[in-house]
């Protein structure tokens, strides 16, 4: 388990997005315009050297490597299921997005808030746990990753994202709608991008 | 009329890029003109994990995904910076008020477009040429500012020819 210190966010950037009966189209471009924020921001990181990364306030909290490649063990998984979802399905698209109860609670729960919502994390899903080599290549996976995740939602504008299902990480019993996982893998994103931000504000200090 | 002059004269706001920074990725549909105040951009699709270079911006340059402008629809193309970039930026809709404000204003527009039309052109037959030689030197002639402001492995992939095959010749 890990606890991170509790921190004001200062600007609230999310607004929440009522996406119930949203179309697919806006839909999946405000995904995409959230993936482009997301690859700007990690192409700042990159230009940050090793010492910068791998600053932590504490032993319990995790860098901003640490971070990223949480996200990247997460995408280890999920990017390839959405994948193999998609080209298997012949479903047409639906022209709006109905999330279900349970992916969108599980999107919405990962959104940072006003007052960090701790979380736990999986064992298997712990950068502390596996003791990976904390290198600029994290890094690079991350941007790899993130174009894929491009390639993936554009792919997904002929899916039918109430249709598609796909296996959570945690069960593969527990399955999520593919609007509803793409939504909360990137939101899940979102929340550890901002975890990183305050990391770096505390750099400065 | 001078680019730079009509583009001050438009309602605009400003955004700065750092180095690497993307201004549009693939699938996203985006209608604004760009003015680029100063640094560089390259705007690429990707075909099959391999970047393939379209076009380059640089300082006073206008940069657009025009497909998406014109259909507003999503296009594929990703627009990046090269270099640390400060952008004006102008929505359609002030655009298209402006040039429907006076009628020198719409052939101003239209010179810009055949310009633009020619431009194409002659990359058409870049593309089609096969000899590399024969490529770097049409490029070379038409656009000697390519070669002071652009990172020699972008010149290389705009001209579909590996970096060690560009600086070979280069040095001939």
């Amino acid at each position: 388990m890990i606890s991170i210190k509790v921190f004001k966010v200062h600007k609230p950037e999310l607004c929440p997005v009522k996406i119930n009966g949203m179309l697919t189209e806006q839909f999946i471009q405000g995904l995409i315009e959230e993936t482009r924020k997301v690859l700007n921001q990690s192409e700042k990181l990159n230009a940050k050297d090793l010492n910068y990364l791998t600053w932590k306030s504490n032993t319990e909290s995790w860098s901003i490597l640490e971070c990223l490649e949480h996200l990247n063990l997460y995408g280890d998984y999920y990017l390839p299921e959405i994948r193999k979802a998609i080209r298997r399905s012949t479903a047409a698209p639906d022209t709006n997005v109905k999330p279900g109860w349970l992916g969108n609670y599980f999107a919405k729960s990962m959104l940072p808030k006003e007052k960090l919502n701790k979380m736990k994390t999986f064992k298997d899903k712990d950068p502390m746990n596996l003791h990976a080599p904390l290198t600029k290549e994290i890094i690079a996976v991350f941007i790899g990753q993130q174009h894929e995740l491009l390639e993936l939602l554009n792919e997904a504008k002929g899916a039918n994202l109430n249709r598609i299902r796909i296996k959570t990480s945690i069960s593969p019993l527990l399955r999520l709608k593919l609007g509803d996982t793409f939504h909360f893998v990137i939101n899940h994103i979102i929340r550890h991008m901002a975890q990183i931000e305050r990391v770096e504000r505390e750099i400065q200090y | 009329m001078e680019l730079s002059s009509v583009i001050s004269g438009l309602p605009h706001s400003v955004i700065m890029l750092e180095r690497n920074e993307y201004l549009k990725v693939k699938g996203s549909a985006d209608t604004n003109i760009y003015f680029i105040e100063s640094g560089s951009l390259r705007a690429f699709v990707l075909d099959d994990c391999e970047e393939q270079i379209i076009r380059f911006g640089y300082t006073g340059n206008i940069i657009v995904s025009l497909d998406s402008f014109l259909t507003e629809r999503p296009s594929d193309f990703y627009i990046q910076a090269i270099k640390k970039c400060e952008l004006k930026v102008i929505t359609k809709r002030d655009f298209k008020l402006f040039l429907d404000r006076d009628k020198s204003h719409q052939s101003w527009w239209i010179s810009v477009l055949e310009e633009l039309v020619l431009q194409q052109m002659e990359r058409e037959v870049d593309i089609l040429t096969t000899s590399p030689k024969e490529r770097y030197n049409r490029i070379l002639k038409r656009s000697p500012r390519l070669f002071q402001e652009i990172p020699n492995r972008y010149i290389a992939n705009y001209l579909r020819m590996s970096p060690e095959t560009l600086s070979r010749l280069k040095k001939s």
